[in-house]
């Protein structure tokens, strides 16, 4: 195989799962949709790894929210089938036994029942940079498919809302420490989700009272945000 | 399998794994906690996590129509009745973790009459109507509790109470079973009362029981022969064996319906010293029990402890014997007893103590020969008390002058000091606030005593009233009743028409506020020292309905002292509606039990007795009830705070 052809190879995507594929809305982008009344889909993935270049993903764990509520009847959760992968750290942190990897579903379907949860709703994260990058590199290895979907990032939401927290660096953990949240199982990727989504909840009640309340608003009052860190630095 | 069902079920599976957490949280509170796995799955799946910043409203009356249960994840709500007609019933009240509500607002299919606000920031799960409802159809924990609320957790706690008790006993025999029930109860062994002497005497011994009874053909009971009867009566050299049982036997056997239970038999036998009992049904004998049949199971019985205590020969005995009380005691609990039950037997017990000792003391000094009665006020007087109590009492003495009355007195104060002494080695802590026998301005004639209460009512201020008003709870426990009784007839008409010692009264009811309050905390503990994080469930909590109860009954002239025995008059009065007077009840009962557990524990863990309680570390469920009580002492309160205008 030449380089170039290598290069601009097209991976096999089976007839069904082309259908699925091509059934799949495209994403909205952040406009005038009241945050109050958006549907979010929060996502906690669990990958080998940090390297959103390689690492596989091994379970996704989705929760939404709607209305200002989490629906507790509809959630996501898959584990994927993964035989090649073997035990190392992130594994044994999120405590997903190799024979759930080996029992789970096929990667690609998993996937697109992911895409097909998500609909055309932005997703929102935990320094959603990992899990969109990961996310988009999967997605395009198995079916050259481009996930354009938009993501907020909470570690960036947290700040922006909570500019008085004098944490330095905080994490998840912290900010759960900071709204006295109760998780019940922290490191299972959809009780992970749970606890993002119930933080978001909190962000879009601050957001209102700040005067944020469209999605364009967000992504804008962000973007500022980011420029501000930026020219601090 | 089709792919699609393959899709539901790992869309199933998945919510299956991600609800665990939150079935968990469930499990943690009740009524979830005694619901079934598929139930739970039900209300979790149907539910959507909402959050509320502090100080937002959670549902208001202007909301309309209640569409979700609400229960609490974490943080905190506040309730706030609306103003309006029901000034007196305006009350503040808080949600904690696990709760639900607007339940009646959901039920009624109404607006809640109750504006809810987030306390703190807060999570709430929302159940939709529709899936209420279908969980009401599905579980009957569910029902139960929607519909009877507190009361159904109440059941629960008793259970759990006797569950807990008898785990150390080994034994599920309860003293509310009735006698009819007991497999003990045996047909009585019966003879006419013309039958010879010997006679009875071989049946008896044929038959190998210790009593038979004296009844006629249509089996109505005419008397009672036992072992005792039979001691006595062999003593005399001069019995005749052949005389008829007729003049031997006890007449007028005592008797109970087979439906009363055992507690009312063993109290029966406790107070009138008797062994026996007869069941009568529409005037004809059907049973017997013996003490022994009641207490077979257990070391020290009831009814011999009360004798052994009643005939004690010195007071070094009588103070072994304490330990007996407490074992006992323990038992009545273990056995499903009532705190009312427990209050009164305790009582029981301690008059007996008291008056022999008073007997022992007297014997000691040689008797005056003065006759006077012993009175007790407070709990005592009120029949409620507990292991952990201390002394009031005074002397009332027939005397016709002033001199008299001093000369008496001279004569009467060193042996009361000593009868106090004594009862203080009991364990019968001596009064902080000198009300006892002892002290001279307790000692007192008949007439003296009227003067007291009368000066006493005119001085009367909130605060002394807080420490005097146990004075009006009085009762006679050794030597000539009627005075006291006089004495408390004329007392209550005198309060009764005084309407200005009404108010102070009230307002002294009022001084006690139960911790509730606060207003957004969800008990409001002491914040210092060895007593940090800790509330008193005697002062906070059941002075509140004693004090009110004194106060509404002796504005009555109501002569019942006992605040349960209040309760159901001024029901029966319509001062108080039958549904408030139910929920007084029964929240005073739960702090009482919660005040003898507690007890019951100190005393297991040879600590000393006290009335402090750590919210903290009670299990969820009493923590909850327990606030539920302290509530009704609250509006038990407002009532009053309207009916005297304060």
């Amino acid at each position: 195989m030449s380089l170039l052809k290598w290069l601009f190879r097209r991976p096999e995507v089976n007839q069904q799962d082309q259908q699925r594929l091509q059934a799949l809305p495209a994403a909205a982008m952040p406009g005038e949709q009241l945050l109050t009344q958006q549907r979010f889909v929060v996502v906690d993935l669990e990958a080998t790894g940090l390297h959103t270049g390689r690492d596989k993903i091994l379970s996704i764990g989705a929760v939404t929210v709607e209305h200002n509520g989490i629906a507790m009847g509809q959630q996501f959760e898959r584990t994927l089938k993964r035989r090649e992968v073997k035990v190392n750290e992130a594994v044994l942190i999120h405590q997903i036994a190799p024979s759930e990897l080996a029992t789970g579903i096929r990667p690609k379907t998993a996937l697109l029942d992911f895409l097909e949860f998500v609909d055309d709703c932005p997703l929102v994260a935990f320094h959603a940079g990992f899990d969109q990058r990961l996310l988009q590199r999967e997605l395009r290895d198995f079916f050259g498919y481009n996930f354009k979907h938009p993501f907020f990032d909470l570690a960036e939401v947290a700040p922006l809302l909570n500019p008085d927290h004098c944490m330095r660096q905080p994490r998840m953990d912290d900010w759960i420490d900071y709204f006295k949240l109760n998780v019940m199982q922290r490191h299972n990727a959809a009780a992970d989700a749970l606890a993002t989504a119930e933080l978001l909840l909190i962000f879009i009640n601050q957001a209102q009272k700040q005067g944020i309340l469209t999605l364009k608003q967000l992504d804008t009052a962000l973007h500022n945000w980011r420029r501000r860190q930026g020219s601090s630095m | 399998m089709s792919r699609q069902d393959a899709f539901a079920k790992a869309g199933r599976d998945a919510v299956q794994q991600n609800i665990q957490g939150t079935l968990d949280f469930f499990r943690q509170f009740p009524p979830f906690d005694a619901m079934e796995p598929a139930e739970l799955g039900l209300l979790v799946e149907n539910c959507v996590l909402r959050f509320y910043a502090q100080g937002e409203s959670v549902i208001s009356p202007a909301d309309g129509p209640v569409e979700h249960l609400y229960i609490i994840k974490q943080g905190r709500v506040y309730g706030e009745r609306s103003k309006g007609q029901d000034v007196g019933d305006e009350t503040i009240f808080e949600l904690g973790v696990g709760e639900c509500f607007p339940m009646a607002a959901l039920l009624g299919e109404r607006a809640t009459r109750t504006l809810h606000t987030a306390d703190e920031d807060t999570f709430c799960f929302l159940l939709t109507k529709d899936a209420f409802v279908k969980l009401m159809s599905r579980s009957d924990t569910f029902r139960d509790f929607c519909v009877r609320g507190i009361s159904s957790l109440l059941d629960q706690v008793n259970v759990q109470v006797q569950n807990r008790a008898a785990e150390s006993l080994g034994s599920q025999i309860s003293m509310d079973t009735p006698l009819s029930q007991l497999s003990s109860m045996r047909e009585p062994v019966t003879c006419p009362a013309s039958t010879p002497l010997h006679e009875a005497v071989q049946t008896m011994h044929e038959a190998q029981v210790g009593s038979i009874m004296i009844a006629n053909e249509l089996l109505q009971p005419q008397g009672i022969f036992t072992l005792r009867d039979l001691r006595r009566v062999i003593a005399d050299p001069n019995t005749d064996l052949r005389q008829p049982m007729q003049q031997v036997m006890t007449p007028n056997p005592f008797s109970l319906s087979p439906d009363a239970t055992a507690f009312d038999a063993a109290l029966a036998m406790t107070e009138r010293h008797i062994a026996h009992v007869c069941l009568v049904r529409d005037g004809k004998l059907v049973g017997m029990v013996s003490e022994r049949d009641l207490f077979s199971l257990r070391r020290v019985d009831l009814v011999s402890l009360a004798r052994t205590v009643r005939t004690a020969p010195s007071l070094e005995k009588l103070v072994q014997m304490r330990q007996d009380v407490k074992a006992m005691v323990e038992r009545m609990i273990a056995h499903g007893a009532s705190p009312e039950q427990v209050t009164r037997l305790i009582t029981l017990l301690n008059d007996h103590t008291s008056c022999r000792i008073i007997e022992l003391v007297l014997e000691k000094h040689g008797n005056p020969d003065i006759k006077f009665s012993w009175m007790v006020f407070g709990s005592e007087g009120r029949k409620e008390q507990t292991l952990h109590t201390d002394q009031d009492n005074g002397i009332l003495f027939e005397a016709a002058s002033i001199e008299e009355a001093n000369a008496i007195r001279q004569k009467l104060l060193p042996i009361a000091r000593e009868i106090n002494v004594a009862l203080d080695d009991c364990g019968f802590t001596l009064c902080r606030g000198n009300f006892m026998a002892g002290n001279a301005e307790f000692c007192l004639s008949r007439r003296e005593w009227l003067v007291r209460y009368q000066k006493m009512m005119r001085d009367a201020t909130a605060q002394n009233m807080q420490f005097a008003g146990v004075h009006f709870d009085l009762r006679c426990i050794w030597g000539p009743e009627q005075p006291c009784v006089e004495l408390h007839r004329q007392v209550v008409a005198m309060v009764a028409a005084d309407s200005v010692f009404q108010r102070v009264l009230a307002e002294s009811a009022l001084l006690n506020r139960p911790p509730l309050g606060g207003l957004f905390r969800n008990f409001t503990l002491s914040k210092k020292g060895a007593e940090k994080d800790s509330l008193d469930l005697k002062v906070k909590g059941l002075a509140p309905f004693v004090e009110s109860m004194r106060v509404l009954a002796l504005s009555q002239g109501i002569e019942a002292t006992s605040t349960l025995e209040r309760i159901r008059q001024l029901v029966g009065r319509g001062i108080i509606d039958r549904l408030d007077g139910d929920a007084y009840a029964e929240a005073y009962h739960f702090i009482q039990l919660i005040r003898m557990q507690q007890h019951h524990q100190q005393a297991a863990q040879g600590l000393t007795y006290s009335n402090l309680i750590y919210p903290d570390e009670l299990n969820t469920l009493d923590r909850r009830i327990l606030r539920e009580s302290f509530r009704q002492a609250q509006r038990i309160q407002n009532s009053l705070a309207l009916r005297y205008q304060l």
